[in-house]
């Protein structure tokens, strides 16, 4: 087929089917989800075949992924989220795209939202090519929404512009649920207490920089008062006070409660769970729309031996990848691809519709080599943060402290 | 140990007149693929080890500079180096003592003389073959807080369940007794062998004085067995001290950092953090305390021989 | 019969060979009958955890995660779990890798560790005593404490994600070496004479008369190399990160990301990982149990 044409003077090997690795860390629904696009874009090209290999979601794949990549020998396409790239990229652990062999396949800068182009790039290079964007954002229950009076007259959740606001609307639900207006799990999940911590800091407009040798550059006011209404959240009326994030879910799948903070990432098995459910970015409360996010981005580890064939077949896969995304649709992420987004079926999901603004106002982590989704650094948010929203710590102890430690992580010799 | 069998005199049969030369070529041939392999893979890489760690070597490549021992002048003021080192010597502590006693008890019910004794010594030493990854997910399953056996057992009796492996004060000891499961059969063979090797008559002379078994395990099974306990105490340390696996596949050195042994924070600095130099110099420091350890082990079994 | 097998007159470095076996008082006491039973409730609750995972490994998913923890589910058992990780696991290949490195380490570290023993309890040759020292000093270093500089190592050669990676660094076993200098120096050196007369080379003695007369030591220190080298995970699980060449117990590791939270699939995986040495433990327990008694104090 049409792969054998690509290729110089490939055409005797064309017959010989390339095995493809490529690793990723999506388990559950959404590696349900991924394993049929590979197995779509098995089948659409019977040049290659790509073998998926799943490791645990976190430090585990991030590790193994480094010490391959430093090995020579890793897998020839990898799954990374786009703020783990600061991390992999100086030190040339992955190795940049080539935009004309993108475009040859029908990929380009144009295909993209410009903050999650701008993310894909390090020192002026491309480095990860962005399957999705997945912010965190709002679930709420339409049924208790609406008995409590707080939706607003096309059907989706009234705005509310302040921290009281927002509390007084959750009250509202409380009172109809008479368990929990919100629901929102953290216990011993530093990745969860940040995202939402995150999105409430960058609310305030405030930026938040790490550089290696400097102390870290942070509103130190904005992240105290944005922890400070997070733990006035956790008084077991407005949200449980504590719990891990599986009993949030839990409690909203069942109706236990209005609103849900959580990942896109959830939308399936709140389908599954079969209560009336509607999304929306999660609320502007101090001034600035903003909302934490990341992308599952493919990247390209460094390869002792590069196969020229195989990296061809990896740029027809990943391509092929990102335009049949609809269906990574589906499981509530938002697709990088824009034709995708601005397509007819796109605009026919529903909740998906209704965040697909947050494209616009994602916020990644602010960028290092040790900070983004699933690293250490989030665990130390944890360590320091979570007896804060347990109420049993000051926020600003909590905070300086894990200032403190981002200090000490920022004062060691960069490994990158 | 005494190295007086070393020099023990050849019988002159075996040296021929004037092959010397002869003994040397032939001893350090035979020597020499054990000395490739020891020199390359065990001897370079403690030394090379030892010069990474005052480089700021870098999983990444970046980064090597020589820093001298400000890596080691760091990990010493890293309290999460002391947190893991001290999770590894509280492990060895409490696993050390339960893993000696079951198999001495073991070894002695077995060595009254119980029927088929194959079946006795299958059960308690089978799952010393077992891969540490089988005995985590055996025991993860066990401790599930809602699904697991124990639990279940637990609330049968009237008992509160346990959140095993969540709850820092409980998973270590989660730990140890998945260890002790594991591993203590491979202790209670060691010990079932010395037992059967004490001389019957010892057992007949007290039997004639009118001992009981009790007073016969105390008076001559326990002494008689002091050698063999010393050594098995020793391994047990040795090995305990290594502790890894385990704790890496069932919580992963959680809940909050409460079981993360020192060489998981080894991998973790130098193959999550990219450290490598840093991750050596706090190799060497658990290297040195290792040391320090044998040698007082070793100076104790001496005065208690002497 | 009760006949301790352990104690079966057989040449042995580190048990000394001339005791005689104590035969088991057959008088049926109170005290006895309590120790039977004492060994009997342990027996039993060692063996919970083999049963606990065999009974979930029959059970289906659903009946597997249901919050009623019994042992008899109710739909029944079924061998469903075993089909699905055979269909869509890697147990097989796993196996292979395991076998395979297993085997080889075995093989190098039995060549290389006779050879240097039988010069040290033979040979008498300049620096034989140094030789001695650094290698019976060097049972104290943790494999651990290596793993940083050997991966850097590695890194070097190239050779991470293959199985040279995985075998290369661990044929170097010193108390072995040690078990089997000992074992040689109770071979009576008349043996030897004869053959010294003939003109015979040291290897010939070595190959013909030596390692004919040991067999029972290399067995026992081959079945000690062999059961460390299939179980060992750290090494492995740093040495290699591609998929084709993981070890039983790495992969093995891998299982739980890749299923979620299958547990009767999990249970099946790890049965059937135990499996293999399981079985040859039930045909070869009197060799294993003695290789492992005569090496084990020697040091791991």
């Amino acid at each position: 087929m049409a792969t054998g044409l690509t290729g110089c003077g490939g055409a005797a090997q064309a017959s010989t089917v390339q095995d493809i690795a490529f690793w990723h860390l999506l388990s559950g629904g959404d590696g349900i989800k991924m394993q049929a696009m590979i197995n779509s874009a098995n089948q659409a090209n019977p040049g290659f075949k790509v073998h998926p290999t799943v490791l645990a979601w976190g430090p585990p794949y991030y590790t193994k992924l480094a010490m391959a990549s430093a090995g020579g020998r890793p897998p020839e396409v990898a799954i990374m989220h786009a703020s783990r790239v600061p991390g992999y990229a100086p030190g040339g652990l992955i190795e940049p795209w080539d935009l004309d062999l993108l475009a040859e396949n029908g990929v380009t800068a144009s295909d993209f939202a410009p903050r999650i182009w701008e993310k894909s790039q390090h020192n002026g290079k491309v480095f990860s090519i962005a399957l999705d964007s997945h912010p965190f954002v709002m679930f709420y229950n339409t049924d208790v929404a609406g008995k409590a009076g707080v939706l607003a007259s096309n059907g989706q959740l009234q705005e509310v512009n302040s921290p009281e606001e927002f509390k007084a609307m959750a009250l509202e639900m409380q009172k109809v649920t008479k368990a929990h207006g919100l629901s929102f799990g953290y216990l011993g999940s530093g990745s969860q207490m940040w995202r939402l911590f995150y999105t409430l800091y960058k609310q305030h407009g405030a930026d938040m920089e790490l550089t290696p040798g400097q102390p870290m550059k942070v509103d130190r006011d904005a992240a105290i008062e944005s922890l400070e209404f997070m733990a006035s959240l956790f008084d077991d009326t407005i949200a449980a006070q504590a719990g891990d994030i599986s009993t949030g879910i839990a409690e909203f799948a069942r109706g236990g409660s209005g609103m849900l903070f959580s990942g896109v990432w959830e939308l399936p098995t709140m389908k599954k769970a079969g209560i009336p459910v509607d999304a929306a970015t999660i609320p502007t409360l101090y001034g600035t729309p903003a909302s934490y996010a990341d992308s599952h981005s493919f990247v390209l580890p460094r390869q002792l031996k590069l196969n020229e064939d195989k990296r061809r077949d990896v740029y027809k896969f990943v391509t092929d990848v990102l335009k049949g995304s609809l269906s990574w649709a589906e499981a509530g992420h938002i697709p990088g691809y824009q034709p995708v987004v601005q397509s007819q079926a796109y605009r026919e999901l529903t909740p998906q519709v209704h965040y697909a603004n947050a494209a616009d106002i994602i916020a990644y982590d602010p960028e290092s080599w040790f900070s983004g989704s699933g690293s250490d650094w989030q665990t130390y948010f944890a360590e320091n943060v979570q007896n804060v929203l347990l109420g049993r710590d000051k926020a600003a102890a909590g905070w300086d402290a894990f200032e403190q430690r981002t200090n000490t992580l920022l004062s060691r010799p960069n490994p990158v | 140990m005494s190295t007086s069998t070393l020099s023990r005199p050849r019988p002159e049969s075996l040296r021929k007149p004037g092959s010397r030369t002869r003994s040397n070529l032939s001893g350090w041939g035979f020597a020499t693929p054990f000395l490739a392999f020891f020199l390359v893979f065990l001897v370079w890489p403690i030394l090379y080890g030892f010069y990474m760690s005052l480089t700021g070597k870098s999983l990444t490549g970046a980064n090597d500079s020589l820093l001298g021992f400000a890596n080691y002048a760091e990990a010493l003021a890293d309290a999460d180096m002391w947190r893991s080192l001290g999770n590894t010597l509280y492990f060895t502590v409490i696993s050390t003592v339960p893993l000696v006693l079951v198999a001495l008890v073991m070894a002695a019910l077995l060595n009254i003389g119980v029927p088929a004794q194959w079946l006795w010594r299958l059960s308690y030493f089978a799952p010393y073959l077992l891969a540490s990854t089988v005995v985590s997910l055996f025991f993860t399953w066990m401790y599930n807080p809602q699904l697991g056996l124990i639990n279940e057992f637990l609330t049968g009796i009237g008992l509160p369940r346990v959140a095993w492996l969540n709850d820092p004060n409980v998973a270590m000891w989660a730990i140890v007794i998945a260890t002790l499961w594991w591993t203590v059969g491979f202790n209670f063979l060691l010990y079932l062998a010395a037992m059967q090797n004490i001389p019957a008559q010892h057992y007949e002379a007290a039997s004639l004085d009118g001992a009981g078994a009790w007073r016969q395990f105390f008076s001559i099974t326990l002494p008689q067995l002091t050698p063999t306990t010393v050594m098995i105490v020793l391994l047990q340390i040795l090995a305990s001290l290594k502790i890894f696996d385990q704790v890496y596949q069932m919580t992963a050195g959680g809940p909050g950092g409460s079981t993360r042994p020192v060489v998981q924070y080894i991998f973790e600095t130098g193959f999550t953090g990219y450290r490598l130099g840093y991750s050596a110099a706090i190799s060497y420091i658990f290297f040195g305390l290792i040391v320090v350890i044998s040698v007082m082990q070793f100076v104790i079994t001496r005065r208690r021989s002497a | 019969m009760a006949t301790p097998t352990l104690t079966r007159p057989a040449p042995s470095a580190t048990t000394a060979n001339s005791l005689k076996i104590r035969q088991p008082r057959k008088k049926l006491t109170v005290g006895r009958i309590a120790a039977i039973a004492v060994a009997a409730f342990i027996a039993v609750l060692w063996l919970i955890p083999f049963a606990w995972a065999t009974a979930t490994a029959f059970k289906t998913e659903t009946d597997a995660a249901a919050p009623d923890v019994t042992w008899l589910p109710p739909s029944g058992f079924t061998p469903e779990a075993f089909v699905k990780v055979f269909q869509d696991g890697n147990i097989p290949l796993w196996t292979w890798n395991s076998l395979y490195t297993s085997a080889a380490i075995t093989a190098i570290t039995l060549v290389i560790s006779a050879l240097v023993a039988y010069a040290l309890s033979r040979i008498d040759f300049k620096g034989k005593k140094v030789l001695m020292t650094v290698i019976i000093a060097s049972i104290i270093i943790p494999p651990p404490v290596l793993i940083i500089p050997l991966f850097y190592q590695m890194l070097a050669l190239n050779l991470i994600d293959t199985s040279w990676a995985i075998i290369l660094p661990q044929v170097i076993h010193p108390a072995m070496v040690f078990v089997l200098k000992k074992f040689f120096d109770q071979i009576p050196r008349e043996l030897e004479e004869a053959a010294v007369m003939d003109g015979a080379s040291r290897l010939r003695i070595f190959t013909q008369i030596i390692l004919p007369l040991s067999r029972p030591i290399l067995a026992a220190v081959a079945i000690f190399v062999f059961i460390g080298a299939w179980n060992n995970f750290l090494w492995p699980f740093i040495a290699t990160n591609d998929g084709n060449l993981l070890t039983l117990p790495v992969g093995l590791q891998t299982i739980k990301s890749a299923y979620g939270i299958q547990y009767a699939q999990n249970m099946a995986s790890a049965l059937l990982a135990a499996l293999p040495l399981i079985v040859v433990f039930l045909f070869f327990q009197r060799q294993i149990i003695k290789g492992v008694a005569t090496t084990g104090l020697a040091g791991t």
